[in-house]
């Protein structure tokens, strides 16, 4: 064993200015409440913001102090920063949150720093336990944050079905892993080649995917996100539609893709989990009216199509889903950084409150259109050519039937999402009226112009993902 | 920079502009560049050519190409697109999405790569949805969805299809797939959902069940962008794909598809001529007219080829009039109906004399574009069979049948009361119909100069 380096330090650094700020914010709260309500948020951007600065500096490490726990390679760097950015994004969010709603602070950023930790521990795990430590890490302050708005009907209930499905999920996902470890004797992904194959090491796989299924809302687990993100307040849904959906799919690739691409028998497996997926979010979510639960099933929905080159499983597969995950995480948060803007009751934004915004206010209904044709995969937007690679690499890996279903279930979505536009559109005009803060102005302005840009100069984009091969 | 790049770069950067100020001085003049410089550069403009790698990774390449049957479209393109400007009704967003519209139309009757093509295909929906929800009548916004879902369904196989034509040859280029299209695999699968897409947009008997709300919902500027514009999309795809990748399979399949195109042609000069309603009798004359078209792209001749091409631009300026004179005459009106006034000559005796002058245009008289164009298919079409020839030309019978009737029953026969609204076209809106009697007159008697560039294709 040799001795903690610098370059270990630098490697680290991210991970422990987030968990020493986020346990500074909980001090601060206790001493100074008064300070923290001012300044919590502030802190924690400046801590991401730093974090962000740290995993850009830090080089890739192969140091074996660490590396049986944490791998610090391109790919773990790549989703470290991805998670920091969708931190700075909902912080930035809550802030404007908070201008609207009473509520403490200081706790609030300190959970929600803590799930960010969480996520990026998931993305540089390189053992099965480091990867529980993170998603429960993620989880149990997510439960906490789905029933922080106390004086909210429907949070606690939110909060308390997320409490009790997530720890059965986890609960199977430990099984899974012991399992695991009772066939192969070891829990890190680079020995799991190693040990022998038989029924103990599949049944152990296929409980872990259970588990991952259950974070990614995957049918048939997905009953509990649309309660869950129609309860929590509109920035913690959007930390779950985004990170949680970007963490669960980072375990997926850390683990199938990272660690079992020696064993073929779970892509038939996945397959059975995606068809339904895409089929029943698609349908389901014709019907929503209150748009974070619209938002969740839309979700659902993209965990369906980002499934699509996990069953693949080609070297393409990786960068064809860290392209999607970063079109669907912009448009996502742009989405909720329009929606920040008209949210004014606890019920949330419904869609009837949209109606005529076009009128009202042509950028804050241009902005949520571009999301939603990117969304929706519909040219002129990068949406489209993040739903060609996918399919492209399906196609090249012959799923066919997957690319046909893909291919049908975006009929019905850009039915839902058009529907929305049409919706702004309109000539009456609703009541609700925007609130500008300028947290959330940044916010959609940013998505909006990574998606503009990403739409008109993909380059730099795609060979960043494009080396995670 | 070649000039495939600035004719869709310009009208992006104008919508940008009018997004901000919305003035239709602005927005006519801006639109206009494109034209003049194609103007300019007259025949030279054929070989300007632009590629980028734009998506390398998935093997995207931005690659546009003018040859003269692009050319030919893009000129129908930045002739029709100021002249919709200037009717449009003014409402937000609805001018710069016209100029989104030209800008994605220019690229797909110029993109070389097929993905590309796919792209332009789908993105222009979008405006067009758009500008259906903001203006027209009253049940418009289910007649856009209506025109949007059915759009969607007709294409989202095809990007399947382009998957598999991508891995049978390795490349999205279409140059390059017309040259090894011999052996590709299932190539009769993948052309089947090609031509579903593009008989959805054009629209082909019997996938045209968008049409009749769409064309009657939308605003007059709407159904011109629908009719003369999108419909020419369809008919550019079957020529560019259908024709120039799968040769072989589509003249195996040309006595199956001559069927369905007459059936067509027939079932909407037969729907024409029961219809009550002016808009909607033009609407399905105009259903009628493009299914005449692809039945001189599916028989196997190189003169109904031809013919259909010019047939496709033709039917582009004839339409444009024709919705153009309705829509003014709608204006008077205040409803589309047939029968319950007449005698409109009487106090609209120069609206009536233009709207008979694009009606002889349209039912093909001598002297005007449509003669030529359906002389030249007729020709094509007697050539492989004499008799398909004589039954086909009965269309020519009852197209000017129901125009006539209907020209007879609202401009002539005993005068109605007169009323305030009825006032005759001003000089403004004679202005606006001038570039099209010009141009029907000039491709009806001087046509060599466009037959020309047709024959310079291939």
């Amino acid at each position: 064993m040799s001795n903690f380096q610098a370059i270990d330090f630098f490697a680290l650094l991210p991970f422990m200015i987030v968990l020493v700020t986020a346990i500074a914010l909980l001090l601060v709260e206790t001493f100074a409440e008064a300070f923290s309500k001012q300044y919590a948020s502030w802190m924690t951007l400046a801590a991401l913001i730093a974090a962000f600065i740290a995993s850009m500096i830090a080089p890739e490490s192969h140091q074996e102090l660490l590396t049986p726990w944490i791998r610090f390679d391109a790919l773990a760097r790549f989703f470290t920063q991805f998670f920091l950015l969708i931190g700075i994004a909902t912080t930035l969010l809550s802030s404007s949150f908070f201008q609207r709603f009473d509520a403490s602070h200081g706790e609030y950023f300190f959970l929600q720093l803590s799930a960010i930790f969480g996520l990026m521990l998931i993305g540089a795990s390189a053992d099965f336990l480091t990867l529980f430590l993170g998603i429960e890490t993620l989880s149990i302050s997510l439960y906490v944050l789905c029933g922080y708005m106390k004086s909210w009907r429907f949070s606690s209930e939110a909060a308390l079905k997320y409490f009790l499905m997530g720890s059965l999920a986890a609960a199977i996902l430990v099984y899974g892993v012991a399992l695991i470890y009772g066939a192969t004797g070891t829990t890190s992904f680079a020995d799991m080649s190693k040990g022998q194959q038989g029924i103990l090491l599949y049944s152990g796989i296929a409980l872990v995917a259970l588990g991952l299924a259950f974070e990614a809302a995957i049918v048939p687990f997905q009953l509990w996100a649309p309660d869950v993100y129609d309860g929590a307040s509109t920035p913690v849904t959007a930390f779950m539609a985004v990170g949680t959906k970007a963490g669960a799919f980072a375990a997926f690739i850390r683990v199938f893709l990272g660690a079992f691409p020696h064993i073929s028998f779970w892509h038939e497996g996945i397959a059975f989990f995606a068809y339904p997926t895409l089929i029943y979010a698609n349908i389901v979510a014709l019907r929503q009216f209150q748009l974070r639960r619209f938002f969740a099933y839309s979700g659902i929905s993209h965990a369906g199509f980002l499934l699509i080159p996990l069953v693949a499983g080609t070297p393409q597969a990786i960068p064809a889903m860290l392209f999607y995950l970063i079109v669907y995480a912009a448009a996502t948060l742009g989405s909720f950084a329009v929606l920040s803007f008209l949210d004014e009751r606890s019920e949330g934004v419904l869609l009837s409150d949209l109606s005529g915004l076009f009128k009202t206010s042509p950028y804050l209904a241009g902005t949520l259109s571009l999301c939603l044709l990117t969304l929706a995969g519909i040219p002129p937007s990068v949406g489209f050519f993040a739903k060609l690679y996918i399919f492209q690499v399906a196609f090249q890996a012959g799923y066919y039937s997957l690319v046909v279903v893909g291919l049908l279930t975006t009929i019905i979505s850009a039915y839902y999402y058009m529907r929305i536009i049409a919706i702004m559109m309109s000539s009456e005009v609703s009541e609700t009226k925007p609130l500008y803060t300028r947290p959330s102005i940044i916010v959609s302005a940013l998505s909006a112009a990574i998606i503009l840009l990403l739409t008109c100069y993909p380059e730099p984009i795609l060979n960043i993902v494009e080396a995670m091969q | 920079m070649a000039l495939v790049f600035w004719i869709f770069i310009i009208p992006l950067i104008a919508s940008g502009v009018l997004f901000c100020f919305p003035r239709r001085t602005l927005a006519v003049l801006m639109s206009l560049i494109p034209l003049m410089m194609l103007v300019w550069l007259a025949t030279d403009a054929v070989g300007s050519s632009i590629s980028y790698n734009w998506m390398p990774s998935i093997g995207v390449h931005f690659s546009l190409r003018m040859d003269s049957i692009s050319l030919l479209f893009v000129y129908l393109v930045a002739v029709i697109i100021p002249i919709t400007l200037l009717i449009v009704e003014i409402a937000p967003l609805i001018l710069a999405l016209t100029l989104v519209l030209q800008a994605l139309l220019f690229g797909f009757f110029t993109a070389r790569d097929l993905a590309l093509f796919t792209f332009f295909w789908e993105a222009m929906l979008i405006p067009l949805f758009l500008m259906m929800n903001i203006s027209g009548g009253e049940k418009r916004k289910k007649a856009a969805m209506k025109f949007l879902i059915y759009m969607i369904a007709g294409s989202c196989l095809m990007i399947a299809a382009v998957l598999g034509l991508y891995f049978a040859v390795g490349t999205f280029s279409l140059d390059s797939l017309s040259t090894q299209s011999g052996n590709i695999f299932y190539a009769k699968w993948i052309l089947a959902i090609f031509l579903l897409a593009f008989a959805v947009k054009t629209p082909l008997f019997p996938f045209h069940g968008w049409l009749p709300d769409a064309y009657y919902e939308a605003s007059t500027a709407g159904t011109i962008l629908l009719a003369a514009l999108l419909s020419k999309a369809g008919i550019y795809g079957v020529y560019r794909i259908g024709i120039e990748i799968f040769p072989t399979i589509l003249r195996e399949w040309s006595p199956m598809l001559l069927a369905i195109a007459i059936a067509g042609v027939f079932y909407g000069a037969l729907t024409a001529w029961s219809q009550k309603d002016f808009k909607r009798l033009i609407a399905y004359s105009s259903l009628s007219h493009v299914n005449f078209i692809l039945v001189g792209l599916f028989v196997w001749n190189e003169a109904a080829h031809s013919g259909a091409i010019l047939q496709a631009i033709n039917h582009g300026i004839t339409i444009t009039a024709l919705f153009l004179v309705v829509g003014w005459l709608a204006e008077r009106l205040h409803f589309t109906e047939i029968g319950p006034v007449s005698g409109l000559a009487h106090f609209l005796p120069y609206l009536c004399w233009l709207t008979i002058f694009f009606v002889m245009a349209s039912v093909a008289l001598p002297g005007t574009n449509n003669f030529v164009g359906e002389l030249l298919i007729f020709f094509g079409v007697f050539k492989e069979n004499p008799w398909l020839a004589a039954f086909l030309s009965l269309m020519i019978i009852l197209s000017a049948m129901y125009m006539l009737r209907w020209v007879q029953d609202v401009y002539f026969e005993e005068p109605s009361f007169f009323q305030q609204s009825w006032v005759d076209i001003s000089a403004k809106e004679f202005v606006i119909a001038l570039p099209l009697v010009i141009l029907i007159l000039w491709i009806g008697l001087y046509p060599a100069p466009i037959l020309k560039l047709i024959e310079m294709r291939g």
